[in-house]
């Protein structure tokens, strides 16, 4: 069921292509136009995320379909501002650590309420880092992991609250900065598990609040007229401009496009990349959101089942990637390729792409090597084993099954066969736990630093906990700022690309969103939506 | 009738207990328990936040305290929760269900409204194109797929000439298009059985006898032919639950509706054993119920089943 659909869509997408080609030559660039004057006020957003979601539990707001809607309703203490490349204040008015990085503390912002009329002052930060510290054993809510070591906070004063760590985390500051540590009102955090994941029930302090919702298919948010505590650095610093944003749920991709051009939505997710010229080419936009919070697409090695445990073949898979070619053949001009675990944008990114270059020869000789041996098939073998790898994603991503198939080639022909269950969920739920499925194909948010999804022994990555690069997490925790921390931040690119090749990068994460041209919106470095600073020229 | 009653029902229980157990054990061959599974989708945990989870859920008892605990559970309507949402799975399931129901009990109504017309049609057609035309119909209907049908329509419909919402607006082709595109594929097989019979009950002599009194044409389909070619297509219809929940699954996902189907997908996506769980038993629940009552029904049209005393197999009777 999930495999045929895509292959269909696509040859439907394709016949639309064709016949907006032909009749664009007549259509106006309107998107142009739309981009002078100012913002206007009132209006209906309709937004149309991928699938629905049913726990909007908010600190487990890892993924995309929750992160994107709960971004207008909660606000955090710090926001990381992507176009200055910093954390600017925000709930917090002032924040600092010590030395190093073991406590933390933050001045809140005067006036602020959650939207069931209670204060956000410094007590409700204080239960609200405590819950996302320590979690919350009563409705089942697990601690938040970018809040590595937290150990307690205090208020102090009136408007102050300080964090104490138990060992040393300079992320944390960054992990302040993700929805998943949005703030909600105390009594919210009472609630019981299936109440804190109604979002009917979730007050934050938010731009927009929940209004209405019909399971499965539509949650309606109405704007907060008081609202006046926008990030530091946002354009609007008052109430949003729209009055309503309307969340609906479209599954199938090859009907994100239309929705746009027939005018049905004014904003999708998940455009996919045979789209993108044709919705261009008919006056709407086609908005890229970079994803500078997330480490980049990759395969991650897994080397349980021996095959990849020598270096030396991760490496020799890592140079047999033709890049390039993944970006010419399923890719767009949206994407752009890694050149390293951090995306181009993101604080401490190192540039490696002259160590990612194809280069098939070396990568034979490397196999040869390490005493893999072409066999009678093509396939290289050691000891009697094949060197036969298999790689497991999630079909959230509407490209990552066919690079892999693209991959499945290049590989082939460096010896080495690629199983390409990407995209099969199936096979995900006995994949993600197995040490023995060589690949994860992924992304992850990485608010509390590259630490926390390669260094756990059950991570499931890697399923490796490696000592050397463990140290250099360690130390880079302890170090908040300056060269030294870029030196770190370097190392573990290196280690994690170069040297240890645990990860197999392929290109920077980004969003492709479908506007239409009245929709004017901008993107977090999470890829949500600012709904916040949002309009519609046509209201 | 009484004892017909008390086996036919005793056999369903046992059916829906079996049903149980082998959706229990098939969750102890996966390669972890549910908690840790569904922790471990997105990013490395803490064992003890595992562990906790496990406990609170009952995942760290012994097996078969999970299983008769469980199963007790079942009979006072206790499905266990659904770790995604935190919601009990009935609550979960319950809140969804009414919106499938409508949209399978009408595509349903629709198929078997098809499958007559369709057969009546073609028997009572004088003409040997259309006749041929008809009976070729439900093959193709069988062969299109749901999702293939529901696309095109989308995009015909609502993209193209804008003449309908690509979401589920309460408008009056926002519902109907759904059931049509459900009902085609349910109405292949009725069609199919149904013609098969009736062509059988012409043969009868009976028919004979009738046209020989002078009975018109439909008189004959509607009055006697139809009613003693129902019960192989009352049979299938038993089995069409299968197809119906399929193809609603698909429905709901294409025209982006709530239902059952958008809760199987998340449950499989969010790798939600105990909702997975409670949706299997549901469905097997479901196909025994409409089994039952095909069943039940059955002696009503062939008061011969009663007679053999449900030794054998009553079905083979009309087959």
């Amino acid at each position: 069921m999930a495999r045929r659909p895509v292959r269909v869509t696509a040859m439907l997408s394709l016949a639309a292509l064709a016949l907006t080609a032909c009749s664009s030559a007549s259509s106006t660039p309107a998107a142009q136009d739309a981009g002078t004057g100012g913002p206007v006020e009132g209006g209906t957003l309709v937004y149309a995320e991928v699938t629905p979601i049913n726990n909007w539990q908010t600190q487990a707001a890892r993924f995309y379909e929750k992160s994107n809607v709960l971004n207008s309703v909660l606000d955090r203490l710090t926001y990381f501002d992507p176009e200055q490349g910093e954390l600017v204040p925000w709930i917090a008015s002032d924040f600092s650590s010590n030395a190093d990085a073991t406590e933390f503390t933050f001045t809140i912002r005067s006036g602020v309420t959650f939207s069931d009329g209670s204060p956000l002052n410094a007590e409700a930060v204080k239960l609200n880092l405590d819950a996302l510290g320590l979690g919350i054993e009563a409705a089942q809510v697990q601690p938040n992991v970018d809040f590595a070591g937290y150990s307690s906070a205090e208020v102090i004063g009136e408007d102050q609250v300080k964090v104490t760590l138990s060992s040393p985390n300079a992320n944390f500051l960054r992990a302040t900065s993700s929805v998943t540590a949005g703030l909600v009102s105390p009594a919210t955090l009472k609630l019981d598990a299936a109440g804190q994941s109604a979002i009917s029930r979730i007050s934050g302090s938010g731009p927009f609040t929940f209004e209405s919702e019909k399971p499965d298919e539509e949650v309606v948010l109405a704007k907060r007229t008081d609202y006046a505590w926008a990030p530091e650095t946002a354009g609007n610093q008052g109430d949003a401009y729209l009055d309503k944003v309307v969340v609906k749920y479209l599954p199938e991709v090859a009907h994100r496009a239309g929705a746009v051009q027939s005018g049905q939505v004014d904003l999708v997710r998940g455009l996919q990349p045979l789209d993108e010229d044709a919705l261009a080419a008919s006056g709407n936009q086609v908005l890229p959101a970079k994803g500078i919070d997330l480490t980049v697409n990759m395969a991650a090695v897994r080397i349980g089942s021996g095959k990849l445990a020598d270096e030396n073949v991760r490496q020799a898979l890592q140079i047999g990637i033709d890049r390039q070619s993944i970006k010419d053949t399923v890719l767009s001009d949206s994407y752009e390729l890694a050149a390293s675990v951090l995306n181009h944008q993101a604080p401490g990114f190192v540039d490696l792409s002259e160590e990612l270059e194809y280069q098939p020869d070396e990568a034979r000789a490397l196999l040869d090597e390490a005493g893999w041996d072409v066999g009678a098939d093509g396939i290289r073998e050691k000891d009697g084993v094949k060197l036969e790898v298999t790689v497991t994603s999630s079909n959230n991503s509407v490209v990552i099954k066919p690079a892999f198939e693209l991959i499945e080639q290049q590989w082939r022909e460096i010896g080495v066969k690629l199983d390409n269950r990407a995209g099969d969920n199936t096979f995900l739920a006995t994949a993600m736990p197995d040490p023995n499925v060589e690949f994860f194909g992924t992304r992850q948010f990485i608010y509390g630093g590259l630490g926390p999804i390669f260094e756990p022994a059950n991570n499931t990555m890697t399923h490796t906990s490696d000592a050397d690069l463990n140290a250099i997490f360690a130390a880079e925790r302890a170090v908040t700022q300056g060269p030294e921390r870029d030196e770190l931040l370097a190392r573990e690119q290196q280690a994690l690309v170069v040297d240890k090749a645990y990860s197999l990068v392929l290109w920077d994460e980004v969003q492709v969103y479908g506007a239409h041209s009245d929709t004017h919106v901008e993107f977090t470095s999470g890829t949500a939506p600012v709904f916040q600073g949002a309009w519609k020229t046509g209201g | 009738m009484a004892r017909y009653l008390v086996q036919r029902i005793g056999q369903a229980l046992l059916v829906v207990w079996l049903a149980y157990t082998l959706v229990f054990l098939a969750v102890q061959l996966l390669p972890s328990d549910p908690v840790t599974i569904f922790l471990t989708v997105d990013s490395a945990v803490d064992q003890a936040a595992i562990d906790t989870m496990k406990s609170q859920y009952g995942y760290d008892q012994p097996l078969v305290v999970q299983y008769l605990h469980q199963l007790a559970g079942l009979f006072s309507g206790d499905f266990g929760y659904s770790l995604a949402s935190g919601q009990s799975v009935r609550d979960r399931i319950s809140g969804v269900a009414g919106s499938t129901v409508a949209l399978a009990g009408s595509a349903f109504v629709t198929a078997v409204v098809i499958a007559v017309l369709l057969v009546a049609a073609a028997t009572l057609t004088r003409s040997g194109v259309v006749r041929r035309v008809l009976v070729n119909l439900p093959p193709l209907f069988s062969a299109i797929p749901v999702f293939w049908l529901g696309l095109v329509l989308l995009e015909l419909l609502s993209i193209r000439w804008g003449v309908m919402s690509l979401f589920p607006d309460g408008s009056f082709l926002s519902l109907a298009v759904p059931v049509l595109v459900l009902a085609i594929i349910v109405s292949a097989p009725l069609a199919q059985v149904l013609l098969k019979s009736v062509s059988h009950v012409y043969d009868q002599p009976f028919i004979d006898v009738l046209r020989a009194k002078g009975a018109s044409r439909s008189w004959i389909f509607f009055r006697h032919a139809l009613k003693n070619a129902a019960g192989p297509a009352l049979t299938i219809t038993g089995i069409t639950v299968g197809t119906l929940f399929a193809g609603s699954v698909i429905t709901e996902t294409v025209f982006a509706r709530s239902g059952l189907g958008s809760v199987v997908l998340q449950a499989v996506t969010t790798q939600d054993v105990p909702l997975v769980q409670g949706l299997v038993l549901l469905t097997a629940t479901v196909f025994v119920v409409v089994n039952l009552v095909v069943d039940l029904l059955y002696p009503l049209l062939d008061p011969r089943i009663l007679k053999s005393n449900g030794q054998g197999a009553p079905r083979a009777l009309t087959a």
